[in-house]
């Protein structure tokens, strides 16, 4: 991934009143006077005032060359229990910006310094409509202010939360907390709260000569594929405004990391994307690979590449058969479950575990290939095209999902880019940008495949980019097949976890090392460290703060799915109720993946 | 009474055993189905079920008119059958007289449907834009 | 826990005649074999729940044919996935709108007692508030745990006496007690001396 010193360059001759300075001065890259915090990933960090952050934010996002147009990730972190800062400006709580520019192909990450137990940013809400929710959800999680922000209210707690749970003060068990006790006043008490008031969010249901219907295709309802909540309101038949009520799907997985070992937390990743499996692990491991400094062997590249893709066609039939299913086709998802399972075939005999096998390791895997293996592989190989071309006759090509997928829920690359939109809704609108190609990790550049992209955005052609990648998924796995190397399936590296076993038993200080890193946990070095990956549903990241501790400091999880359904309301308004079902199949959300 | 009238086609009593037999039927269903099994009664068990949600607004609230447009048609459309299939019991009696005047009759109904086709009247869900919200300038709602 | 149904004293006898006994019968075994769950999904545990209604497990053969959409025709409710603190009174609210007799499953270990997440948003257990009638352990449990739980169920429906009608007759339900199936496959697993290696496939 290429380096952008210009990039700060050029802001600190734009802003240099607004970028602040870094002490000691790290060592000078080329160009002058730029202070640049040092980061384990590579990307360019960069420090600014918050009143100056409207004004950097916007040239990056507009006059920059090669403009940072998508916002990757908005956050806080917690900094007042932090030892090792190496240098940074004073802060309580630091909000992060991360950026992305689709033209350089890689990512700049802005953070202002705030101090004061409840501080205040502004809300960059007017130069990008996707900011927010993440503001939101850092006011949520953090109670930190965006003053100017339309609507500042919780996203992932219910109402009557008290506290901001990311704090570092919040306690995160529930075993800390009391026990959840059912009575009929708090039930009644939590209903009302639920009740959603149009007042509180500017509608007017009241018209001249009839009233508009607010509705809740509520959390329980078959078209959700989860618990979320969509407060329609409806004149008759055709949806004014939608508003999504997400949160009842928060498991508190960036606080769970803070309490879990890094090898620990691994399980948890599995979680977050429910259908993804093994690729939820390769975004972490990753990133703790890249803060620990460890390479792993090709081997491991490419048993890993070989598992994520196939949990990329084990997602993909889901999204299928689920749309097709939400359409009024009934059959299709009954022949996909099955494809499923010879996949899970596949799945548990190399992992262990059919959902969530939790099979990567830091450094590795958890095991080697199983003898045999291949021949599993091939037959599921072989097996998928021809049912792949059957789905083609009798959904893609269906007329009757054809009339109710075509022009609706479309929206071009800008729009896309504008509300952080990656993955195949943003291949769909005709920019074939995919990060396995563009910005590659973990050996995919050894690798041949297309990249698929739609046309119109809507929802058909999403549909046709998720079954197009599914072939050319089948096509890495098979190359997958015939080039695996041989060779070890864990690094030969220190803070490898598990350690490899080989000389445990022949000297001691293997075996403190070994006893230290499977009891207590490797220690990873201080840094910060986040690389994207392509996941099944879009950009997917960890962004690790380690403290130099055996636990996270933070971990901030970026999912795809968040921005995706944020957009939700901006192609709703105006259709029908069959409509929105057709949307909201087609983004292809988790509710795991949205509220973590 | 229970003996017909010269020219009615039989006698009436097997229709008032029918009726009462109906009668009996739908009653029992109803009667017993009451009857059996468990009953609870919980806090919510009576409000309208709305995904687990308690609902906002009432049920009787305003609707608009282009429901009653579509209810109208029904009744129309349906009056239309009901005129048919009683003239399909009587058709030999009414002879061709009768056939030419049902076929002025559906020829009547089936312009008026062309007409309503045309005019959009079965549209259910148009796609017509909305106007933009208040809170935002390009319609897009800060949600 | 006040907010449960009120259950009969132990002890109670609903015995008041044979033949209301041997329609008793014939009502739960027509229950038993009908098992209609409730289509709510809460988390990764329902997608191992779907793929149980799928070709290759399918719970239709059970009996559960149809998968009902609301409360007030469904039978048994599904807690498959974590009981998360704001989906509580949801979840309440649609247990009071199903229609007696109906059952819970809790399905896999967040359901069961909050799982691998003791954290701030996540009730430790279902049976917090709801009463649950069969537990399956899993994480995610695979289909054929969550079949072998719904066997369970069936097995104990088909021995429950419940009121024949809520104007007369014997008003209590008479449950039988819940085996523990770790106790009862004890010894099989004790025997199990050949566990398969995963080295090979």
């Amino acid at each position: 991934m290429a380096e952008s010193p210009d990039i700060l360059g050029d802001l600190h001759s734009r802003f240099p009143e607004a970028i602040v300075g870094l002490t000691p001065r790290p060592p000078l890259l080329a160009g002058e006077g730029v202070s640049r915090q040092p980061t384990a990933d590579g990307v360019p960090t960069v420090w600014v005032a918050a009143e100056r952050l409207a004004a950097t934010l916007g040239y990056l996002k507009h006059d920059a060359p090669q403009p940072y147009r998508l916002l990757y990730d908005l956050t806080v972190i917690d900094e007042r229990d932090r030892e090792h800062r190496a240098g940074q400006p004073a802060s309580d709580f630091t909000g992060v910006y991360h950026l992305s520019s689709l033209e350089r192909h890689s990512d700049v990450r802005v953070k202002v310094a705030l101090t004061g137990e409840y501080p205040a940013l502004p809300t960059i809400t007017g130069l990008w409509p996707a900011a927010n929710w993440y503001e939101r959800e850092a006011w949520d999680m953090f109670g930190v202010g965006f003053t100017g922000h339309p609507r500042l209210r919780r996203l992932l707690m219910p109402e009557w939360w008290e506290g901001h749970p990311l704090r570092r003060e919040h306690p995160a068990r529930a075993t800390e907390l009391p026990p959840y006790v059912a009575d009929a006043g708090r039930e009644e008490r939590e209903d009302e709260t639920l009740q959603f008031r149009p007042e509180e969010w500017g509608m007017h249901p009241r018209r001249a000569d009839h009233d508009l219907m607010i509705l809740n295709l509520g959390p329980q309802h078959p078209s959700t594929h989860g618990l979320l909540r969509l407060v329609l309101e409806l004149d008759d038949e055709q949806i004014v405004d939608v508003v999504p009520d997400i949160g009842f799907h928060h498991r508190g997985v960036e606080k769970m990391g803070e309490r879990q070992s890094w090898h620990s937390y691994i399980p948890y990743t599995d979680r977050v994307d429910y259908l993804g499996g093994v690729m939820n692990n390769l975004p972490y491991v990753l990133a703790v690979e890249k803060l620990a400094g460890i390479e792993v062997p090709e081997r491991v590249q490419v048993i890993r590449v070989m598992l994520c893709e196939l949990f990329r066609i084990i997602s993909h039939l889901v999204f299928y058969g689920t749309l097709a299913s939400d359409l009024g086709a009934i059959s299709p998802v009954f022949y996909m479950f099955t494809d499923r399972e010879r996949a899970f075939e596949v799945v548990e005999a190399i992992c262990g575990a059919r959902m969530h096998p939790g099979w990567f390791r830091i450094g590795g895997v958890a095991q080697d290939l199983p003898t045999g293996w291949e021949r599993l592989m091939r037959e599921f190989l072989d097996y998928l095209p021809a049912r792949l071309r059957e789905y083609d006759r009798i959904v893609l090509n269906n007329p009757i999902f054809r009339a109710r997928t075509r022009g609706i829920g479309a929206y071009d690359t800008a729009t896309a880019v504008e509300w952080g939109v990656t993955g195949p809704g943003l291949r769909a609108t005709g920019l074939g940008y995919d990060l396995r190609r563009q910005r590659p990790y973990s050996g995919y550049e050894r690798f041949e495949f297309n990249i698929p992209t739609g046309e119109r955005g809507d929802c058909w052609d999403r549909t046709a980019v998720r079954v197009e990648e599914m072939r050319q998924s089948l096509r890495i796995i098979r190359q997958c097949v015939e080039q695996m190397p041989a060779g070890p399936y864990k690094a030969d590296h220190p803070l490898t976890t598990p350690p490899r076993k080989e000389r445990t038993l022949h000297d001691i200080e293997t075996l403190i090392t070994h006893f230290l890193s499977v009891s207590w946990g490797p220690v990873i070095p201080p840094g910060e460290a986040c690389v994207p990956v392509e996941g099944t549903k879009g950009w997917y990241s960890y962004y690790l703060i380690s403290d130099g501790n055996t636990v996270s400091y933070r971990t901030r999880v970026r999912t795809p799915s968040f921005p995706h359904l944020q957009m939700l309301p901006r192609l709703a308004r105006g259709c029908g109720i069959p409509d929105l079902v057709a949307i909201l199949g087609s983004i292809d959300y988790v509710l795991a993946d949205v509220d973590r | 009474m229970l003996h017909a009238a010269p020219d009615a086609g039989g006698p009436l009593w097997p229709l008032v055993v029918y009726f009462l037999a109906v009668l009996l039927l739908t009653g029992g269903i109803v009667g017993v189905s009451w009857v059996l099994g468990q009953r609870h009664r919980a806090r919510t068990t009576d409000e309208p079920f709305e995904s687990g949600i308690k609902p906002t607004g009432s049920a009787s609230q305003r609707v608009s008119v282009r429901f009653y447009l579509l209810a109208m048609f029904f009744v129309i459309f349906d009056l239309e059958t009901m005129f048919l299939i009683t003239w399909a019991i009587a058709y030999r009696r009414v002879g061709w007289a009768g056939y030419g005047a049902m076929v002025l009759f559906v020829v009547t109904l089936l312009v008026t449907l062309a007409y309503l086709w045309r005019q959009g009247a079965l549209d259910w869900s148009p796609r017509r834009p909305l106007p933009a919200r208040g809170d935002s300038p390009d319609g897009v709602s800060p949600h | 826990m006040a907010s449960l149904p009120t259950e009969p004293p132990a002890g109670a006898s609903s015995s008041s005649g044979i033949l209301v006994g041997k329609l008793q019968e014939l009502a739960a075994w027509g229950r038993r074999n009908s098992l209609w769950p409730f289509n709510f999904g809460l988390s990764c545990c329902y997608v191992e729940m779907a793929t149980s209604l799928t070709s290759r497990y399918d719970l239709a053969r059970f009996g559960s044919e149809v998968i009902r959409g609301t409360p007030r025709e469904a039978d048994l409710m599904v807690i498959a996935g974590t009981v998360f603190i704001k989906a509580v009174p949801v979840i309440r609210r649609l247990y009071e709108q199903m229609m007696e007799p109906r059952w819970v499953i809790s399905m896999g270990s967040c359901a069961n007692s909050g799982g691998m997440y003791d954290i701030y948003s996540v009730v430790q257990g279902v049976d917090s508030f709801l009463p649950v009638d069969v537990y399956i352990p899993g994480c995610p449990p695979s289909p054929s745990a969550f079949l072998e739980g719904v066997m369970l169920l069936q097995k104990a429906v088909g021995q429950e006496k419940r009121p024949l009608s809520w104007v007369v007759g014997p008003q209590g339900i008479e449950r039988p007690e819940p085996p523990s199936l770790r106790d009862r496959k004890r010894e099989d697993r004790r025997r199990t001396m050949i566990l398969r290696s995963p080295d090979e496939v």
